[in-house]
């Protein structure tokens, strides 16, 4: 059987999703990056190919896809036939499953973004660019630091009946204003409520700001999860908000859906050995030019496979069987 | 005080350094022009200049700490006269800075304007007059082909049948240009290079889409500043265009009544000015939404007061017409990957934009 294999990487999850030729869902995962996506790839990779063991398939990889924000990393690491940003990926996603979509709204770890699309195509977008506010690390955090496990946080907030309002211009006057209302005695759901308020509020006011968001509206990401957050959406827009299935790996599936659509000759795909050898990246600093660049080095088992980052080609350029 | 000898530098502003290190050069000074701008610089500047000040003047004073580790000792500022941004205290508060952090400097500051260039460049080069309308001459030469040669590769960029063949033409005619200082010297230079480009072999019928940069005159013409957008959406089969750079920006000052005109293609828009390039990102906007292009990129320096002042005009400009539209705020915080990653997704939607327009 032909499938094909998207892998999104994001500041903290990585997520994976395998379609058959008929665009079906054989397979998803959602894990941790825990900081590392190299790890994070090749941990996903030894789950898919223990699923592939566990349930006797007939599996050929025909294609990879990747994209988040580690996409060119783990495009480089997997062999991956097409690098594609997280907006077109989200984009195709979502309106294969649902084609009439007009808004997606998708807040992830570190990224927050809006998609308009019209016919299936997305005609503008936005992302957070200077602040970071309201992105799941944030909620996280807090989380954390009230010692609620953030898979009840979003309950918690549905349990509010008179939320509190929480400043919300910057996440660090955000938890100031939060730990300054615990203090004054507010209950912590109120407080919660107020914060998943703020958070929505502060991503209509930046990131949505003059867009034109038109119904069907669809959330997407791992912050949609969070019911309180749905919640707040709702009440701020005064529409229905739609979270589908598959909303926390539509990145993935986008992608897979992409290279399924213009596919390899033959796939570069490096195989599912990848999971056990040895993948260091390193850089250092160019100082042939004045522009200094970055480069990036990735070794597999030591020997190098890819350089990047570099603006000449000098060292991108370099064929791999050069060195 | 006034220091004997002086070592003339002054800001890095893209491709156009190369006239001006040929001006004062022409003029018989000691010119040390600044090196390409990097996050050294960046992160160097940054660390002197106030905080919430924009990007650009950011940028210079990080030019300015580079040039004076190599010997500089006078500085040459522009300040803009007039409703102008805050580029017109640039000087003083760049003076300001790099005096309080010990270094001992030269500001000569001189207007937007003929005369007191004039003077100040008489002043400083002790040149004869004909001596500085050589230069000048040379200057505008040099200048009038660095803005030509930007054109032809927006042009030939997209449509190379060899990938890369255009930039690294770009990159050693630029440094032959810088190379040459005897103006008997340049036609012969200058016909061999549009020879080699005239030679890039392209695809001269490709149906590309097309997209205006629009915003800010230093972060639009400066690739370092704006992470070499032009290059990365012409290398994605993008055609770019922008109106906004030195030559511009010199006729308006030059024959004011353009801005009489601008203001009244605008005036559905905007009644007033807003400072800086404002008014003139909305014309240029309007202008690409008439002639059918397919995307227009803002960009501008994060807290640049007329530029973020537009913006919501510019996003109703966006509403009204369908055209894709990306306004990017650019400053030293910003990080590459997040820039390729707004870039990569605009051209997937002006690449849709301009199929469903055949439809």
């Amino acid at each position: 059987m032909r499938t094909y294999l998207g892998i999104d990487v994001g500041s903290i999850s990585t997520k994976l999703v395998l379609i058959n030729e008929k665009n079906q869902i054989l397979y998803h995962l959602y894990i941790r990056t825990e900081g590392n996506p190299i790890l994070a790839v090749q941990r996903g990779l030894k789950n898919l190919k223990e699923y592939i063991k566990d349930n006797s398939l007939e599996i050929e990889i025909a294609g990879v896809g990747t994209t988040g924000s580690a996409r060119y990393l783990a495009g480089v690491i997997t062999g991956a036939d097409l690098i594609k940003n997280e907006i077109t990926a989200h984009a195709m996603g979502t309106s294969f499953l649902t084609p009439d979509v007009r808004t997606i709204i998708e807040i992830g770890g570190q990224d927050s973004k809006i998609i308009i699309l019209e016919n299936g195509v997305a005609v503008d977008f936005a992302m957070n660019l200077i602040c970071a506010a309201g992105t799941g690390s944030f909620l996280d955090a807090q989380a954390f630091r009230l010692k609620i496990p953030i898979e009840k946080f979003g309950d918690l907030a549905l349990k509010s009946k008179k939320p509190t309002s929480i400043g919300s211009r910057c996440t660090v006057f955000c938890e100031s204003d939060m730990i300054h209302k615990q203090q004054i005695g507010h209950k912590i759901e109120d407080i919660v409520a107020g914060l998943c308020q703020g958070l929505a509020r502060n991503f209509l006011a930046n990131v949505a700001k003059g867009k034109n968001i038109q119904p069907p509206i669809i959330f997407l990401g791992g912050v949609s999860e969070n019911m309180g957050m749905r919640k707040a959406f709702e009440d701020a827009l005064q529409q229905k908000i739609t979270v589908p299935p598959y909303n926390t790996v539509m990145g993935a599936f986008g992608v897979a859906l992409l290279i399924k659509q213009n596919p390899s000759q033959k796939t570069k795909f490096l195989g599912f050995g990848i999971s056990n050898k040895d993948i260091k990246c390193t850089s250092f600093q160019c100082k042939g030019c004045p522009n200094h660049c970055e480069v990036i080095e990735a070794r597999i088992d030591g020997k190098i496979v890819a350089r990047w980052g570099d603006r000449c080609g000098k060292w991108s350029n370099l064929s791999v069987t050069d060195l | 005080m006034k220091i004997q000898k002086p070592k003339i530098t002054f800001a890095r502003w893209g491709n156009y350094t190369i006239a001006f290190k040929t001006l004062f050069k022409q003029l018989g000074l000691e010119v040390i022009s600044p090196e390409k701008t990097n996050s050294q610089t960046i992160a160097e500047g940054a660390k002197l200049a106030p905080e919430m000040y924009c990007l650009p003047l950011k940028v210079n004073i990080g030019n300015y700490l580079e040039t004076i580790r190599r010997g500089a000792n006078t500085i040459f500022m522009v300040t803009a006269l007039g409703g102008s941004c805050r580029l017109r205290y640039y000087g003083a508060v760049q003076d300001k800075v790099l005096k309080e952090a010990g270094y001992k400097v030269d500001f000569v500051i001189f207007d937007q304007d003929p005369r007191n260039i004039y003077s100040k460049i008489k002043e400083i080069s002790a040149a004869s007059p004909w001596q500085i309308f050589k230069a000048a001459r040379f200057f505008f030469k040099k200048l009038r082909f660095i803005e030509k040669l930007e054109k032809m590769v927006q042009y030939s960029r997209p449509r190379e049948i060899e990938k890369g063949m255009t930039d690294k033409l770009l990159i050693e005619t630029f440094m032959e240009l810088d190379r040459i200082e005897k103006e008997k010297d340049y036609p012969k230079f200058k016909r061999e290079a549009l020879r080699k480009f005239s030679e890039i072999k392209i695809e001269k019928n490709k149906d590309i889409p097309k997209v205006g940069l629009i915003g800010e005159i230093y972060t639009v013409s400066d690739p370092i500043i704006n992470f070499e957008a032009e290059r990365k959406l012409g290398e994605e089969g993008i055609e770019v265009h922008r109106e906004m750079d030195l030559t511009y920006h010199l006729k308006k000052k030059i024959f004011p009544w353009k801005d009489w005109i601008i203001q009244k293609k605008i005036n559905p828009y905007l009644k007033s000015t807003v400072g800086g390039h404002g008014r003139d990102a909305i014309y240029e906007m309007l202008d690409y939404v008439k002639k059918g292009f397919d995307g227009v990129i803002h960009l501008l320096p994060a807290f640049c007061m007329p530029e973020i002042t537009v913006r919501p005009i510019l996003e109703k400009i966006h509403q009204e017409s369908g055209i894709p539209f990306l306004s990017l705020s650019l400053d030293e915080q910003v990080a590459e990957a997040g820039i390729n990653t707004r870039l990569e997704a605009f051209v997937d939607v002006v690449t849709n934009h301009h199929k469903s327009k055949k439809l």
